[in-house]
């Protein structure tokens, strides 16, 4: 199923706004039927031909609108089944999805380089212009060139023109002045200051009196398609894992729907991370998919499954307890037997010597005395920790009856020693339960004892109660955080952290004595005196064979628990059991906090949930609204909202995009202010006479198209200007055909016709050779 | 390839032409922009102009005199901070965050964006 209407309202849940407004990605170009032919085609009559980077026009001037307004794109490829090449130029490139991998533009940047796919689409203009003459197109040609174009892009068109259609004459002009030439056409004002905002390149160029003053015009390398191009790199990064492609045509329509130009571009990026203002401005785009349609349970399946998970987990429950409780008992068992051999071996009384002890010990499986005594407090420590977990002792039990235990074997038949055993083991469990309730018992009293303590302090001095609080959870704070920066250090090779990282390790692993143990203490001591230096004369005498780093007998390293610190130290991972008990000590901490102290919010949780509200990154990235990733809909849109200003911004300020040219403002600025005055073309001191340039801003061209440009230019040009000043800003009727519509109301003028060059001409002077007219570039 | 209608196929366009110069057939090379370029560069070289001509080069924009105004590389708001790592600009604490994390090479495609990217060469 694909989804997505025009102005479907998304069902997220923004909390404070109504959901936005979801337009759909542009569809792709298509083209239902083939271009036209034009059916007036007069022999003679000028044909001009307009052509840009994006779009070519072309038309006979016996009409007031170009006929073909087509993409300056030719598809040119091999037909398997026909076997033959097929060309198609234009809109018809869009007849079939098929043709559009072998899409070409005659352009490359500013320039045509590719002069075979020019001959295809003057070809196609021609021919679909009708031209019915034999052997060469017999109209003169008006067509238009770069400002300031190199010379060899003359050369070639001429050359085209000439040769391959054997026209009469061509005349070249600057599509900006033939825009502002229709635009002017009653010639109300003869000076302008032309801001021509291309699809390649954005020129500046004034006029005095209708006369072009080219050596004071400028040109900006940035356009509509360098604006589209930035957009596409922009977003690829803020959405790099955006489930489809977006086309460039998808980012063009963006451009051309959505971005406008700010009144105040520094005031209005804080405006936009203002939640309200950000609902206004936020665009969001959505890409069709195919929805997969997750199936609805019923209510009593939901439940007749959450039954199952319940049962399920009772009975799991069921068995660790069964299992802990096991565990326990051997544990117990274990502790007892140990602790008795420990007592006995220590026994003055029983004056067993160091050798046997050892022996004893080592029949039992240990290695020394110190792995002796650290196994026992291992299992001590375990044992307590045992006790206090879950065994499973909710029912009340009464002390069963062991009586067959105090029997002797001996007077007992076959059953009842069996009887007996599982009483001894029933016995075992019941003890261990009883020992592990006492435990809890104390462990609750003193818990509760703790409580009235802090209840009592609360209700006699909160303030210290609180500070002493909040100090605490401070201290665990700062020492998360502290990790944290620690963890993010040693990311980096180079920092502090991670040298006395290194550096650990390395003494670690040098060789030699007492370099990574030199906090390692004698534990043997623990076991009696003398003890310590018994053994360690007894090992010494064992082990003289060959000292290395594993059996060194002065290597102490590791009989003080401290000694493994170090690997904690070097560890380059987190200590999940510490991480666990901190986290607890947090939580019970800020619980407290929540629960008394009335300054503490639940924003100030060290976890607080993520305020998406206060996130820059969530606002640039999802707008005024919350985002839901599992949400397939808000998977495939994309949020406009800062591009859709800064995109025509760059036309301003050219650095945002790593332009190392002035914006169009500061050009004009210094223009206006400066270097046309300073040539006496005007000047501000007459007093409130408005110089008649000033009165005319003329912005044309595709990108003048864009949102509140006008509004834009006129506040920036008033900022500037001289106060008093009657400023006037115009925007062409359509700047899209405008410079056609110029060259079509020139053809009729005298300055026309004194301005063509002829073949004869051509052959004569050579392929840079022009007239110059008020329309056009300047000859060299 | 599913099979063209006829109408799409006619839409193609055929040569020869009747108004066309049968005899017209060019060698033509395609060079680059940056080539057409230079090839300007070097043709303006063997003139004698005029301090006041009007080329390619003389009309290009000049490099802005008012002092730049930073940018978040991330966001686009104002970034009056830049990494040390890596050059990047940035608005906040935040989003300093993400600049950190950042996977490798994808400071170089935001510092692309604004042409402050390392070229290699």
């Amino acid at each position: 199923m694909t989804i997505n209407s025009e102005g479907k309202k998304s069902n997220v849940s923004s909390g404070d706004y109504p959901p936005p407004v979801v337009h759909p990605l542009a569809e792709p170009r298509v083209s239902l039927k083939p271009e036209p032919f034009y059916d007036n085609y007069q022999s003679g009559v000028p044909i001009a031909i307009d052509i840009g980077s994006s779009n070519i026009r072309a038309g006979l001037t016996n009409t007031d609108t170009p006929f073909l307004n087509m993409p300056t794109i030719i598809s040119r490829f091999r037909d398997r089944k026909l076997n033959r090449m097929l060309t198609y130029v234009g809109n018809d490139c869009f007849l079939d999805p098929l043709f559009k991998s072998s899409i070409k533009s005659p352009f490359d940047g500013p320039l045509i380089n590719n002069w075979d796919v020019t001959e295809w689409l003057l070809d196609y203009s021609f021919y679909h212009l009708n031209v019915s003459s034999q052997d060469g197109v017999d109209n003169p040609i008006i067509i238009n060139e770069f400002m300031a174009t190199p010379a060899s892009q003359r050369k070639n068109m001429y050359q085209l023109l000439f040769e391959g259609y054997n026209v009469p004459s061509v005349v070249f002009g600057l599509s900006d002045l033939f825009s502002f030439h229709y635009n002017n056409r009653n010639n109300t004002n003869k000076s302008s200051l032309i801001l021509g905002c291309g699809n390649q390149s954005t020129n500046i160029i004034p006029v005095i009196d209708s006369k072009p003053l080219l050596h004071f015009a400028k040109r900006i390398n940035w356009g509509g398609e360098q604006a589209v191009e930035y957009l596409s790199k922009s977003i690829g990064l803020k959405y790099p894992f955006f489930p489809t492609k977006i086309t460039t045509h998808q980012f063009e329509t963006m451009v051309q729907d959505f971005s406008y130009f700010s009144d105040d571009y520094l005031a209005e990026l804080d405006d936009l991370m203002n939640l309200e203002y950000l609902h206004d401005k936020d665009v969001v785009l959505e890409a069709s998919f195919n929805e997969v349609v997750q199936v609805q349970k019923s209510e009593e399946e939901i439940a007749r499954q959450q039954e199952k998970r319940r049962e399920q987990g009772k009975r799991l429950q069921e068995q660790a307890q069964k299992a802990r409780l096991e565990k326990l008992v051997e544990k117990e068992a274990d502790f007892k037997y140990y602790s008795e051999l420990k007592e006995r071996l220590l026994n003055p009384e029983n004056k067993i010597s160091k050798k046997q002890m050892i022996q004893t010990l080592s029949e039992a499986g240990f290695d020394d005395v110190a792995d002796f005594n650290k196994y026992l407090s291992n299992l001590e420590r375990s044992l307590k920790r045992a006790r206090h977990q879950d065994i499973g002792e909710n029912e009340v039990e009464e002390e069963p009856n062991f009586y067959l235990l105090d029997m002797k074997d001996e007077d007992l038949s076959e059953e009842q020693l069996k009887e007996k055993k599982s009483q001894k083991l029933q016995k075992a469990n019941y003890e261990a339960r009883k020992k592990a309730k006492e435990e809890k018992l104390i462990e609750k009293k003193r818990k509760e004892e703790e409580e009235a303590q802090e209840q009592s302090w609360r209700e006699k001095d909160l303030d210290g109660w609180i500070e002493d609080k909040r100090a605490k959870l401070k201290v665990i704070v700062d020492r998360k955080k502290q990790r944290e920066k620690l963890k993010a250090e040693l990311n980096d090779r180079k920092s502090h952290a991670a040298q006395i990282r290194m550096k650990n390790i390395a003494n670690l692993a040098a060789d030699g004595s007492g370099n990574a143990r030199n906090s390692s203490s004698t534990a043997l001591n623990t076991m009696g005196n003398g003890g310590a230096g018994g053994n360690g004369g007894a090992r010494s005498k064992r082990n003289v064979k060959k000292v290395t780093i594993d059996n060194d007998p002065n290597d102490t390293f590791g009989a003080n628990d401290d000694d493994w610190m170090i690997y904690k130290d070097i560890a380059n991972f987190e200590d999940e059991e510490q991480l666990e008990v901190e986290n607890s000590e947090l939580k019970a901490l800020e619980d407290l906090l929540l629960k008394y102290d009335p300054s503490f919010n639940p924003e100030d949780l060290f976890n607080s949930e993520y305020n998406w509200k206060k996130s820059t990154l969530h606002k640039f990235l999802r707008g005024a609204y919350s985002f839901d990733p599992e949400d397939q809909h808000q998977q495939h849109q994309i949020h406009l909202n800062v591009e859709r200003i800064k995109v025509p911004e760059i036309l301003i300020q050219p650095t945002i995009a790593g332009l190392d040219q002035a914006g169009i403002v500061e050009i004009s600025e210094n223009l206006l202010l400066k270097r046309l005055p300073s040539s006496n073309f005007y000047n501000f001191n007459d007093n409130n006479v408005t110089p008649d340039i000033i009165k005319n801003i003329f912005l044309t061209g595709g990108v003048s198209k864009t949102a509140n440009f006008k509004n834009r230019i006129v506040r920036e040009f008033t900022s500037f200007l001289p106060s008093g000043n009657n400023l006037q800003v115009n925007v062409a009727e359509e700047p899209i055909i405008d410079a056609w519509r110029g060259m079509k109301l020139w053809s009729l003028s005298d300055s026309y016709k004194n301005s063509f060059i002829t073949r004869k001409e051509y052959d004569e002077m050579g392929p840079e050779y022009i007239k110059e007219h008020n329309l056009g570039n300047v000859r060299l | 390839m599913s099979s063209l209608s006829d109408t799409v196929v006619s839409a193609a366009i055929n040569r020869p032409l009747s108004f066309k110069n049968p005899k017209y057939n060019p060698s033509r090379r395609h060079k680059p922009h940056r080539q057409l370029v230079s090839d300007e560069q070097k043709r303006l070289a063997t003139l004698t102009l005029p301090v006041d001509a009007v080329t390619y080069f003389s009309v290009e924009a000049y490099p802005p005199l008012r002092p730049q105004k930073h940018y978040c590389d991330i966001t686009g708001l104002k970034g009056h901070y830049k990494a040390p790592s890596s050059g990047l600009r940035f608005a906040n604490a935040e989003v300093y965050q993400v600049v950190r994390t950042m996977a490798q090479g994808v400071d170089q495609q935001y510092l692309e964006l604004r042409n402050a990217n390392v070229v290699l060469k």
